[in-house]
């Protein structure tokens, strides 16, 4: 087969029968187009009804937490299912879940970037949204579970108090605290950083005087001159340099908190990397979950492409193909260290009370994630959404596998117990989703939730230059 | 591209195949020596220099594959990661050593140690000499398979058959996921039962990822022989060193975070069954080769590779390059060696105490020289048997308009 006449600038093969690879952007957009398109979203008078009741059940959620949360504070954190010997279940459960998801937007934004993945330019902005947002709801889990979190400063971060009280530096939770926090940090500032040209473009495009003057505030002061540019691409390009290793360091200290431990199931020296994958993974199935619907119902199917939706299931595949070698290992590896405790630890996941839980996990992130290989599940979008969901609830599956097994049954069968989670567990996951929806909601209604002037720089005008030179 | 589509390799290659010849038939003929005076440390060293060169035969297969799936502008390297992985026969060979000392080497082979060791005893349906062989066998059969297939349908593709390109890129699909789990067991297998009471999940990641980055360090070197010679030197670009730069970057710090959340987890919970491992090198002696390797194998490359002028320059990443390949060899050592005593025999062989500490034997030297000059032999000659370009590779025009300009 012939390669595609016009032989673009995004890597379509030539001579070979390579299958055609869809373009980054739909032909035929021009820098009007696209920010007319983009900006419209946001700028619009009228708001739609689907975002409305988008917004009222993520809103709805949301009021659900507020009133966890109130419970929680006035009873105590017996309203939890929590026990003896698992002392630690839902709040460390989503707490992994949601930073887990963050980890897709910082892949994105940073380390795509420095491998100039221009494919990355359409998701980027929505992604990072979506990881300060899943950072916001996996905060809440450690802050709430300490009960008081009014006394939380000095249990969680060393404050020269009176009581001479210091965390334990050598514990994993602590570095966690200063890990989380840094990304966070890390990750407001890039997307900010990122939006303050848009902001500009929407401040000079706005109709309305409360536009103006909200968006010209937030703008910065940004005139689009050559020096602004210069300084914002090298600010651009060193947060994306710093935030690299935190792609990596995070996730790898949210893995401490159980590797460093002597339980068996979490004691494994494979739990870094492991982890890790397993975030990125999460984090790409939770964009797609957004951006398929996204795409839909505002059309921008143009900018958002069929390129997009299969690099992001490539990436998916691979990363899940690490976490399914987690397992594999982890099953291995039980039984080769001939270490009876983690050959019961397996032996009780797969056959024990939560087996079915397990099987689901393997069913899942071993199993369904092979039919990302086939072409064809790539191009069906649809089946796409269904599967990234699926991904979502496995990689739940999987945190609770490892947190509720390993300790529910350890050392001394005497002090084995069950866990059962109670209304108020899932109340509070529920809240923490309405919390992530009603931001996601609200950030697409009054923030462009594609990089304006990144799209633009991929139109077909942006690369009319003079001959070329080199 | 230019009028001349043999790309045949330059005139000196012969030069430096017969002088590879050379260096290996010295190293043997050390080895032979070595082997009759003290077979055990033969052995031990045989199995480092060994894993070294398997190691780039491997990683190479393995990054090949990943370039078949990723594309880039770094697949202008592919015939010499094809090269690399054709040597995979003469591996097959050279592993016989092995087999042959596997009871000087591993103390599983031993029917009256495991009788007397319940935790060798329930390792037996895994680690017994039928097995090991079995699995051995099973590794190169699947790995020759693979490269060879890789290979024919590079040539295929030379030739003008393009429905090769989609098949290429099925196999390596499949043969990554194939490669990842056989080198984990081969880690299992070959290093990790040294000491068959130890084990840790995460080896198997530290032995693909220290493939990945001989593989490339030995690429950046041949490629830089090729790029001061016809007709090499207009084809490879400073923007391909920098790629091959940014990963070797990338596996420098892979190899680190592997090490540090091994060494963190095991130290931190000090275990009976794990510490072992870690008393034995950070003690006697090991620990100066422990504080070397964190200063060579990670500290100075990554601090080189930093810098965007050594990654573009042939001439300065070439010495990177071959200074990773030592610090690599070196890495091997510490895996293999605090195993065993002085006098090369394991230290979980015998019952009773006694020490390990630091040595290194003459072997150390004349092994890698035996096995690397075999193997280096026959990459030359697998280099010299097709064009240096994969001129129809359907990423090449890609690869070759990443100018060096900007």
């Amino acid at each position: 087969m012939a390669a595609a006449p016009g032989h673009s600038h995004d890597g379509v093969a030539d001579g070979g029968n390579m299958r055609p690879i869809p373009p980054v952007i739909a032909p035929g957009h021009t820098f009007e187009s696209v920010t007319e398109k983009i900006g419209g979203i946001v700028l619009t008078k009228r708001t739609q009804i689907g975002w409305l009741v988008g917004f009222a059940i993520g809103f709805a959620l949301l009021m659900l937490m507020n009133m966890t949360i109130g419970q929680l504070l006035f009873v105590g954190i017996g309203v939890f299912g929590n026990n003896n010997p698992v002392g630690w279940a839902f709040p460390i459960i989503n707490f992994v879940w949601w930073i887990g998801i963050g980890h897709a937007g910082t892949l994105i934004s940073a380390i795509l970037l420095l491998f100039r993945q221009q494919w990355r330019t359409s998701i980027n902005r929505f992604a990072e949204a979506m990881t300060l947002f899943a950072v916001a709801c996996a905060a809440m889990f450690p802050l709430l579970h300490t009960g008081r979190p009014w006394l939380a400063a000095y249990w969680l971060f060393p404050y020269p108090n009176s009581m001479g009280l210091w965390p334990q530096f050598r514990s994993p939770l602590i570095w966690d605290v200063f890990a989380v926090s840094t990304y966070f940090t890390v990750s407001l500032l890039f997307w900010y950083t990122g939006l303050v040209p848009d902001m500009a473009t929407l401040r000079d495009r706005a109709k309305s005087k409360a536009g103006k003057v909200i968006y010209g505030m937030l703008s910065l002061g940004w005139r689009g001159s050559a020096r602004h540019w210069h300084r914002y691409e090298m600010a651009y390009l060193l947060l994306a340099g710093i935030s690299t290793p935190l792609v990596l360091s995070v996730h790898t200290v949210v893995s401490f908190d159980f590797a460093v431990s002597v339980v068996p199931g979490w004691h494994a020296t494979i739990f870094p990397p492991y982890f890790v994958a397993g975030a990125v993974y999460s984090g790409f199935a939770m964009v797609m979950t957004l951006a398929i619907p996204l795409r839909k119902f505002y059309g921008l199917e143009d900018f958002i492409t069929m390129r997009h939706i299969h690099n992001m299931t490539k990436i998916m595949l691979v990363t899940g193909m690490i976490v399914a070698y987690g397992y594999a290992n982890e099953v291995f590896f039980s039984w080769y260290s001939a270490n009876m405790y983690e050959g019961y630890m397996m032996h009780n996941r797969m056959t024990g009370p939560y087996a079915v839980f397990y099987w689901s996990l393997i069913a899942i992130n071993a199993c369904m994630i092979q039919l990302f290989w086939f072409r064809s599940v790539r191009d069906n979008v649809g089946l796409l959404f269904v599967l990234s969901l699926l991904v979502n609830v496995g990689m739940w599956l999987e945190r609770f596998i490892i947190i509720v097994t390993s300790l529910h049954r350890d050392f001394l069968p005497s002090s084995w117990d069950m866990y059962q989670p109670t209304r108020w567990d899932f109340a509070m996951f529920a809240g923490t989703i309405g919390l992530f929806l009603s931001l996601f909601f609200l950030f697409i209604r009054f923030l462009p939730a594609l990089a304006i002037f990144e799209m633009r720089t991929i139109v077909p005008e942006a690369k009319l230059q003079p001959e070329q030179h080199g | 591209m230019t009028s001349d589509t043999t790309y045949a390799p330059p005139e000196d290659l012969d030069a430096r195949r017969a002088m590879a010849l050379k260096v290996g038939a010295v190293g043997l003929v050390a080895c032979a020596f070595g082997y009759g005076f003290a077979p055990e440390h033969f052995f031990r060293s045989w199995l480092i220099a060994y894993l070294l060169f398997l190691g780039i035969a491997l990683g190479s297969m393995g990054l090949l594959m990943v370039q078949h799936l990723s594309g880039g502008a770094w697949g202008v390297f592919r015939r010499v990661f094809e090269a690399s992985s054709r040597t995979l026969p003469l591996m097959a060979v050279l592993f016989l050593p092995i087999a042959v000392g596997m009871t000087s080497l591993y103390p599983w082979s031993h029917p009256e140690l495991v009788q007397n060791d319940a935790v060798l005893t329930h390792k037996a349906p895994y680690l017994n000499s039928v097995f090991f062989m079995v699995r051995a066998l099973f590794y190169f059969v699947g790995w020759t398979t693979i490269a060879w297939t890789l290979s024919r349908w590079s040539r295929l593709q030379d030739e003008g058959d393009m429905s090769v390109n989609i098949k290429l890129q099925y196999l390596s699909g499949g043969g990554i996921v194939f490669y990842t789990l056989t080198a984990t067991f081969a880690s299992v297998d070959w290093l990790m039962s040294l000491n068959p009471h130890w084990y840790s999940t995460l080896f198997g990641f530290l032995f693909v990822g220290g493939q990945g980055l001989s593989a490339l360090a030995f690429t950046i070197i041949v490629s830089t022989f090729l790029v001061r010679r016809a007709p090499m030197a207009s084809l490879f670009k400073p923007s391909h060193f920098h790629d091959l730069g940014k990963l070797s970057l990338a596996f420098v710090m892979l190899w680190a975070y592997f090490n540090f959340s091994q060494f963190l987890l095991i130290y931190a919970a000090n275990l009976l069954e794990e510490i072992p491992y870690f008393i034995a090198r950070i003690t006697h002696g090991w620990q100066y080769l422990a504080i070397f390797l964190v200063v060579f194998h990670f500290a100075v490359p990554f601090s080189l590779l930093l810098s965007r002028d050594n990654k573009r320059m042939p001439h300065r990443l070439v010495w990177v390059a071959l200074a990773i390949l030592v610090v690599r060899y070196i890495d091997l050592v510490m895996l293999v060696s605090p195993e065993f005593d002085a006098a090369g025999v394991n230290l979980h062989m015998e019952a009773g105490e006694h020490e390990g500490g630091f040595y290194l034997h003459w072997l150390d030297l004349a092994a890698p020289l035996a096995v690397g000059g075999l193997w280096a032999w026959m990459f030359f000659t697998q280099l010299a048997q097709r064009p240096l370009l994969a001129f129809r590779d359907p990423y090449l025009r890609e690869s070759l308009e990443t100018t060096g300009g900007h």
